[in-house]
């Protein structure tokens, strides 16, 4: 009986999360200028729509470009202050770890709204920089925090050992530590590149005209009601799931092996 | 060089990074909650007369609208994601769970401002739910659920529940099962493990996951924004409103040091619980 | 390669895709119905330029962002026409040579001097207008009861109605219905306003923008849009014919936007072509029926390049009728405007 009623429940559960991306995938075939049934029959004119729509394709562009490079910076910042203060005893340690990762804690409005102030008050102009560096405040705390955790004390006698065969401090990190910590390195890349990928009011605040694709699909959406929406919205879902899939058959595929 | 200024030297990056374009904002942030503006003037100094506008109903209901509908979501979140996360970490065959936990985390793949626009289309009067309400007799007018507090808090149960399960999940199957069965041994029901055995181990995890998704949900605008109608401001909605018609800067950044408070005394909150349930 | 230069590299990666570009870049603030490629890429590639287009919503936050940039940062404003006077007080716009432009051929009842004139020299020109009226479902309402705010703000349509989520507008359309006039709106007369207000938004569904009241009208959400009119129904015509809107008895609202060349523009020259080319007949009609709102051109000349259908939706041929019953948007000065938009939050708050 308890079974029967938890399989119905997972069932019903799925039903739930899945119901607006099944709707926003089949409405992106509708056939016809509104996205509400009655579905009116399967068309392919509003995907071809959108990947012909310059603005969207550098959105695309530019939101990869953000969050590959804002993850890197990020995961290179944490990694460092993560392995200081891992590896050296400093006064105050605990009070640096906290404020590393504060920005978790506040509302990337917040963090965006900051941001846009200071800038204004130093006259700074807004582009897909401001933008970069807001997302990099919001990605070292999860970079940090990833890496901190992953920093035992069995790479501290690996490093021991590579510094007392002749390596120099930086022969050790990029040697011995970088490697040691690959998939905490990957995860924390990964995490923050999903993160940034998706992130919209830092964007939305700090861009000027170089904008982020969640904010070009903002954009299009107070720009007028359309398949066209569903269908960059099932695009960019498909090809994630595509990313998601390869990766997960990468990691099986290595497991078994 | 001594150790210290070594270690320092790793950490300064960061530590810069994070007070140059993090701690300053908040502090120039702060000040400008005290300015006001003159016309398109802006004046700098102490004046509280944007705090004071919070006793305003519109600027003082969006505190209080942010807060119900946060904590609505939270709980119906964590009450809808644990028995989830709990028939995929114990029901779901072993093989089957990183599938079937794929499978329930699917929509986080969408973009997160579509995700709310797909609510919309949902829940509208000729979306999917009315048509299936009123095509099984259910209901003979179609119901209004799009732009309401319903389709707002709809759109965020739907998002977290996903996020809790995950977290929820990750903690439960790391309990040991020994646990479980020990306590079965010694004579205790189902429910009775449950409530004296795996809930208090898994709370850590729930309070974590529910503080994350109290963060996320308070500050959120876009949800609101699209699935709400307009029918009430949420306080990240009225901070937007500020900035985008009238370049209120000093009331945003007053509106927005309100939101950390709360953000703060959540933390206070769910951390003092945390200690209370160790000791 | 040490952590260090690789985070140099990524920076580095950031640094090389955006900005780097064409030769000649112009940069325009602009309301959303500019930023339709069918407008914009013609004039890119007759002149081999780009357009930046930056969207804003409402004329104190594009003058803000006027305020807080570089000179140079802009070439172009679109703006409210009524908000031509607050600009051109604040010295950020230039002198437009208005030999050169066709305002001879506009329709002479928006060409807003008051607002775009200031000791003899023209700083803008009216490029688009329209009117904030009422849009409605003609086969769920009876379109009789769509001639006045008295009968459509009744039981009957508790719960059908959306309003159009912009300040001044549906203010001004409250004003009218009350028959004031919108040109001498006073604080002493905000009282009356808030009434009319709450009692709007007792009865709708949806307070929202252009796209939210189309999609909530689209989809059934409501039957009637307050504060809507041609560029709301327009886009929908198509497909839903029964979608439409009327004048009521009372009168409605004139919203004219305007367009002009900023002073710190490093650009003039390809600015004022810029905006030659969207008052001309061919960028009117394109301006006319771009993808985010439709709306008259101010040109009449650009009746020439628009079809038949296109005319019909605008309702090319009424506007005389038109024009002589509709009120200007309200003009209230800081103070007033602050108290405006005061009244509005708590509207949407209720």
């Amino acid at each position: 009986m308890m079974r029967w009623l938890g399989w119905l429940y997972l069932l019903t559960a799925y039903g739930f999360i899945l119901l607006p991306v099944a709707v926003l995938v089949l409405f992106s075939l509708q056939d016809g200028r509104l996205p509400v049934p009655p579905f009116q029959g399967v068309s392919f004119r509003w995907y071809a729509d959108v990947l012909g729509d310059r603005d969207l394709m550098a959105a695309l562009g530019n939101s990869a470009l953000v969050a590959v490079g804002s993850s890197a910076l990020a995961c290179a910042l944490g990694f460092l202050a993560a392995y200081g203060l891992a590896r050296h005893v400093l006064p105050g340690a605990a009070l640096v770890r906290a404020l590393l990762v504060l920005p978790l804690a506040v509302s990337t409005l917040i963090v965006g709204l900051g941001l846009l102030i200071g800038l204004n008050r130093l006259g700074i102009g807004l582009s897909l920089w401001t933008a970069g560096i807001g997302h990099v405040v919001i990605n070292l705390p999860l970079c940090f925090a990833i890496l901190y955790s992953a920093m035992g004390d069995q790479q501290r006698n690996a490093e021991r050992a590579a510094r007392d065969l002749g390596a120099n401090q930086a022969q050790v990190l990029w040697l011995v530590t970088v490697p040691m910590l690959r998939p905490a390195l990957l995860a924390a890349f990964f995490l923050s590149v999903t993160l940034s990928w998706d992130e919209f009011i830092i964007g939305f605040l700090l861009t000027r005209f170089d904008v982020t694709l969640p904010v070009e699909i903002w954009n299009l959406l107070r720009s007028g009601l359309s398949p066209r929406l569903n269908a960059i919205g099932s695009l960019v879902f498909l090809a994630s799931v595509a990313v998601v899939v390869a990766l997960e058959i990468l990691v099986l595929a290595r497991r078994r092996a | 060089m001594s150790e210290g200024a070594r270690g320092w030297g790793f950490v300064a990056p960061a530590l810069l990074w994070t007070v140059a374009f993090f701690l300053v904002p908040l502090g120039v942030m702060a000040a400008m909650s005290f300015a006001r503006l003159d016309g398109r003037e802006l004046v700098w100094g102490l004046d509280w007369g944007n705090y004071a506008k919070l006793a305003e109903p519109a600027i003082g209901q969006a505190v209080r609208v942010s807060l119900e509908i946060t904590l609505t979501v939270t709980a119906v979140s964590v009450l809808l994601a644990y028995p989830l996360a709990a028939i995929l970490a114990f029901q779901v065959p072993p093989r089957w769970q990183r599938l079937a936990l794929l499978l329930a985390l699917l929509p986080f793949w969408t973009s997160y401002v579509v995700r709310s626009y797909a609510w919309l289309l949902v829940l509208s009067k000729q979306g999917v739910v009315n048509k299936a309400l009123m095509g099984l007799g259910l209901v003979t007018e179609p119901l209004t659920l799009a732009n309401t507090r319903f389709a707002t808090v709809t759109g965020f149960v739907h998002f977290f529940t996903m996020l809790l399960t995950l977290t929820i999940y990750a903690n439960l199957v790391q309990l040991p099962r020994n646990y479980a069965r020990a306590a079965q041994d010694l004579g205790a029901s189902g429910w009775q493990t449950f409530r004296h055995v795996i809930l208090p181990l898994t709370l850590p995890g729930i309070v974590t996951g529910a503080f994350l998704s109290f963060v996320l949900c308070i500050g959120d605008y876009i949800t609101p924004q699209i699935l709400g109608g307009n029918n009430e401001l949420a306080l990240p909605q009225v901070i937007m409103v500020q900035l985008g018609r009238r370049a209120d800067f000093p009331l945003a950044s007053a509106l927005s040091v309100v939101l950390m408070g709360l953000v703060t005394v959540a933390y206070l909150l769910s951390s003092r619980w945390l200690r209370l349930d160790r000791t | 390669m040490t952590p260090w230069s690789r985070a140099c590299l990524s920076a580095a990666a950031v640094a090389a895709l955006p900005g780097a570009a064409l030769a000649q870049e112009l940069n325009a603030l602009v309301w959303c119905d500019h930023a339709d490629p069918a407008l914009v890429e013609p004039f890119e590639q007759a002149h081999g330029v780009r357009v930046n287009l930056r969207e804003y919503e409402g004329s104190g936050a594009a003058l803000a962002t006027l305020e807080q940039s570089q000179p140079g940062d802009w070439d172009v404003l679109v703006i409210d026409a009524i908000d031509v006077p607050r600009v051109v007080e604040a010295g950020l716009m230039a002198e437009l040579p208005v030999d050169q432009l066709p305002t001879a051929d506009f329709f002479p009842q928006v060409l807003m001097e008051a607002s775009t004139t200031r000791d003899g020299k023209v700083y803008a020109v009216t490029e688009k207008f329209g009117y904030n009226t009422i849009s409605f479902n003609s086969a769920e309402v009876d379109a009789e009861d769509m001639q006045s705010l008295g009968t459509i703000l009744t039981d009957e349509y508790a719960g059908r109605i959306a309003i159009y989520d912009y300040y001044l507008p549906v203010m001004g359309l409250a004003a009218v219905s009350l028959g004031m006039q919108t040109a001498d709106l006073a604080a002493d007369d905000l009282p009356a306003l808030r009434e009319m207000l709450f009692a709007m938004k007792e009865r709708a569904a949806t307070v929202g923008e252009v796209v939210a009241s189309q999609t909530a009208l689209a989809t059934g959400e409501v039957d009637i849009v307050i504060g809507g009119g041609e560029f709301l129904t327009a886009v929908l015509a198509a497909e839903q014919p029964e979608m439409t809107w009327t004048i009521p008895d009372q009168g409605a609202v004139l919203w004219a936007q305007s367009i002009g060349v900023l002073e710190g523009s490093q650009n003039k020259d390809l600015a004022l072509e810029f905006v030659k080319y969207i008052v001309s007949p061919e960028g009117q009609a394109r301006l006319a029926t771009s993808s985010c709102y439709w709306g008259m051109p101010a040109n009449r000349m650009a009746g020439e390049h628009l079809t038949d259908e296109q005319k019909a939706v605008l309702r090319w041929d009424e506007q005389e009728q038109y024009l002589s019953r509709a009120q200007l948007y309200p003009a209230p000065d800081a103070d007033l405007d602050t108290q405006m938009q005061d009244l509005w939050l708590e509207m949407l708050q209720r």
